[in-house]
């Protein structure tokens, strides 16, 4: 019989799965992991890692890892790619980490055009400390911090992230992808390995966000939080490439 | 023993740059030295200065209060250094910008119109330089042969085609210069 | 520039700045505050011609991590900066403690506390041997006194960074950092650490690496602080260092650290003269702290006077080491004009005498 699914082989043997129950940060790390193996890279991957959900990444991946403290992944992670820039070096944030309390250091990698592949997982929320408002928390979402909804003149608006990072001369790839779905999920993969690509050529920044689900803080279903990426995530930060360098 | 000396004059007359000369000059001949600028709030109002410690053994405190010289190139840096002269401690001022008064009774005043000097040499550029021919006219530890090594050291191979000018301001306030 | 055993007239700043050069420092990131600027500013064109790394950092807690980031690769690694902008790599630093990174900074100070001013002052001491940063951790505080000990002790930073990996500031302040004394950089006088053991090079042909202060397991968390803290007491055996100048016959120690040495050391020439019996005493590591040394001073029975140029920091550790063997006071003033000799003789007399301390007064 022939396997035609497996564990990716950068994947920690016998890891714990420890994600709640329908989180996409399970799918998005497998796919780092297969892009990861399709290029060839492991034995040569240094990678900066997050705070927040995201930072469980190290437990899967059977990578090298530098902690850096809540938002500064993308700077320990300039540090990295400075000291060794032979080596392959890619950051694995939420929407909090990499563009809240750390989006000086996330932008102004992208202005500095370092030769590092950052993703971004975005689900509208503060994951790992229960579900707060975020910095891409939707108008209208109930959050503990928000809860009646988030409405502009209290809170404020959601911030598009790779538009943004789109707008960085030094950025080479910026897209947004979604995992609500599996030919979403087939092309996220795609802009995953475009990015990790783009380091590989030396372009530039290389930057991926991605809509995920968290049906824990959501009270959600997984398929009733993969519907809410579909029907009010997508509508608000649409799916595309917002730049690429050739 | 340590000495202690303080330049000032407006800023681009090169006052950071005459204390630089002078302490290199220390050091050539082998005494210890420190250089000190001053900086930030200190530096308001466009005058700059700088102090020159130098001691046979280890230097002790900069940025001290009072001091044993005061080269002032400048009106404003004259009426401000004058009062921070020690007793019987010398100011040596440039005549050719500060009016030749004499307001306490114990101390030295030299006065030598340095900007004129370096005029008549081509360029008020090196009035700096004059005001260290001039010191060394009237400080005994501070000598001409180290200064003149000081100034090579200072201008380097860079600014080589200065050091005969330099040289000359140098030697500009020695003929008769001195008031 | 040389680096060679010719005496060049150099700047502090610069002086730390080459030094790093010399010891192999591969990167710099930094963001510019008075009165340091120059080391970046020197070190941003030096770097790009020795095709090291250099990155004018957004701030200063892009810096540090930057910091962080290159040192766990295993290559030396340094920032600078002064006073309230260290303040914003204080959690860093605790992170770097727990990671064992071997990070390099330099802090020139100014007075604070908030912005202050660039006035020089030595108002960081307890921030630098306390921490700033959350939890129990100790940074290797070393503070030099002149140019040329801005050379040796950003060396020795480099060295005893790798060699313990932990975190080292080397604690100037502002009139080190703008002076100019003649200093000769030699060649970087310690061996290269072998760092092959821990950093992040790629898990090629081995177990991927990870550096990390997360502590989900208590007992773990317990043996990792315990760890680092008998780290810490290796460090403190092995490389607690300081100076003493007429100690032997003397009634009275004036104790100070960084550049304020020098004035003691002109005072105690003062005092000896008009017939008092002083000495000096200096630490050059503020952590680890000679306790030892100066506890065996008081136990001899002499009187210290502390001096320095903040509210009486370091004063509580003199204290500390005499544990009321003999009587500790404190010389000050809280920035600015570096206290005089003559200030510092006076007061010492003053103290003789039975008069109360002298504290702060302009």
């Amino acid at each position: 019989m022939q396997q035609v699914f497996g564990i990716p082989k950068s994947m920690k043997k016998n890891f714990r799965y420890t994600f709640c129950p329908g989180c996409d940060h399970g799918i998005a790390i497998r796919l780092v992991a297969e892009v990861i193996d399709e290029l060839g890279i492991r034995e040569n991957i240094i990678s900066s890692t997050s705070v927040g959900c995201s930072v469980f990444l190290y437990d899967f991946l059977d990578i090298d890892c530098v902690e850096a403290p809540h938002g500064r992944a993308l700077a320990s992670a300039t540090g990295v790619k400075r000291a060794r820039p032979d080596k392959f070096v890619f950051t694995y944030s939420g929407d909090g980490d990499f563009a809240s309390i750390g989006i000086a250091e996330s932008l102004h990698s992208a202005l500095r055009g370092e030769k590092i592949s950052a993703i971004c997982i975005n689900n509208t929320t503060y994951g790992m400390t229960g579900g707060q408002l975020g910095p891409t928390t939707l108008m209208g979402q109930v959050t503990t911090t928000s809860p009646t909804g988030r409405n502009a003149e209290y809170f404020g608006y959601p911030i598009k992230i790779a538009e943004h990072i789109a707008l960085c001369d030094g950025t080479a790839f910026s897209a947004r992808v979604a995992l609500d779905s599996v030919p979403h999920i087939n092309e996220a993969k795609k802009a995953i390995k475009k990015a990790f690509q783009t380091q590989l050529d030396g372009k530039g920044f290389g930057f991926v966000e991605i809509l995920s689900s968290c049906p824990t803080n959501w009270h959600m279903t997984p398929e009733e939080a993969h519907e809410r990426i579909r029907n009010e995530m997508i509508p608000v930060f649409p799916l595309g490439v917002f730049k690429e360098v050739n | 023993m340590e000495t202690n000396f303080i330049f000032a004059g407006f800023g681009g007359q090169g006052i950071l740059l005459a204390g630089t000369i002078l302490a290199n000059a220390f050091m050539i001949e082998g005494k210890n030295v420190t250089w000190y600028p001053c900086y930030g709030a200190e530096m308001r109002g466009g005058t700059v200065n700088c102090e020159i410690v130098v001691s046979d053994s280890e230097v002790s405190s900069v940025h001290k209060q009072d001091t044993d010289y005061a080269i002032v190139l400048n009106q404003q840096s004259f009426d401000r250094f004058v009062q921070r002269v020690k007793a019987g401690g010398t100011i040596v001022a440039n005549s050719t910008l500060v009016e030749e008064t004499r307001p306490r009774n114990d101390i030295k005043y030299v006065f030598v119109p340095m900007t004129k000097l370096a005029n008549d040499l081509g360029t008020s550029k090196v009035t700096n330089v004059v005001s260290l021919g001039a010191l060394a006219s009237v400080c005994p530890i501070v000598k001409k042969e180290f200064l003149a090594k000081g100034v090579e050291k200072v201008l380097g191979a860079k600014k080589k085609d200065l050091i005969p000018l330099n040289m000359k301001a140098l030697e500009a306030s020695s003929e008769g210069a001195v008031v | 520039m040389t680096d060679n055993n010719e005496k060049v007239l150099i700047k502090g700043n610069y002086a730390i700045a080459q030094a790093a050069v010399n010891a192999g420092c591969q990167c710099y990131f930094g963001y510019p505050i008075t009165p340091q600027t120059e080391i970046g500013e020197y070190l941003s064109g030096k770097m790009q011609e020795l095709g090291r790394a250099y990155v004018c950092a957004e701030s200063e807690l892009g810096a540090i991590n930057m910091v962080m980031g290159a040192a766990a690769t295993g290559v030396k690694a340094m920032t600078s900066s002064s006073s309230c902008a260290i303040s914003l790599m204080q959690e860093a630093l605790s992170y770097a403690s727990s990671d064992e990174l071997p990070v390099v900074v330099v802090n020139v100070m100014r007075t604070g506390p908030g912005l202050g001013y660039i006035y020089p002052a030595q108002g960081d001491y307890n921030q630098a041997v306390y921490g700033g940063g959350n939890g129990d951790y100790n940074l290797i505080v070393l503070a030099p006194s002149t140019v040329q000990e801005c050379v040796d002790l950003t060396y020795r930073a480099f060295y005893l960074a790798q060699k313990y990996r932990n975190p080292v500031m080397l604690l100037a302040d502002g009139l080190l950092g703008q002076m100019m004394e003649p200093a000769s950089f030699g060649e970087y006088p310690y061996p290269e650490v072998d760092v092959s053991s821990w950093a992040l090079t790629g898990a090629k042909d081995r177990e991927a690496r990870k550096i990390y202060s997360v502590a989900t397991d208590e007992k773990k968390q317990i043996q990792h602080i315990c760890d680092l803290h008998r780290k810490f007491e290796i460090i403190a055996e092995n490389e607690t260092t300081y100076e003493e100048y007429e100690t032997d016959d003397a009634d009275i120690v004036l104790v100070a650290f960084g550049s304020m040495t020098r004035n003691i050391k002109a005072a105690m020439k003062v005092l000896r003269n008009k017939g008092i019996k002083a000495g000096c005493f200096r630490p050059v590591t503020l952590n680890p702290f000679p306790h030892k040394q100066i506890h065996n001073l008081a136990k001899q029975g002499k009187d210290f006077v502390v001096v320095e140029m903040n509210m009486g920091q370091m004063f509580k550790d003199v204290k500390y080491a005499v544990e009321g063997l003999s009587k500790v006071s404190l010389v000050n003033r809280a920035c600015g004009e570096w206290l005089s000799v003559e200030e510092i003789v006076s007061s010492v007399e003053n103290v003789l005498k039975g008069g109360r301390q002298l504290t702060a007064s302009l």
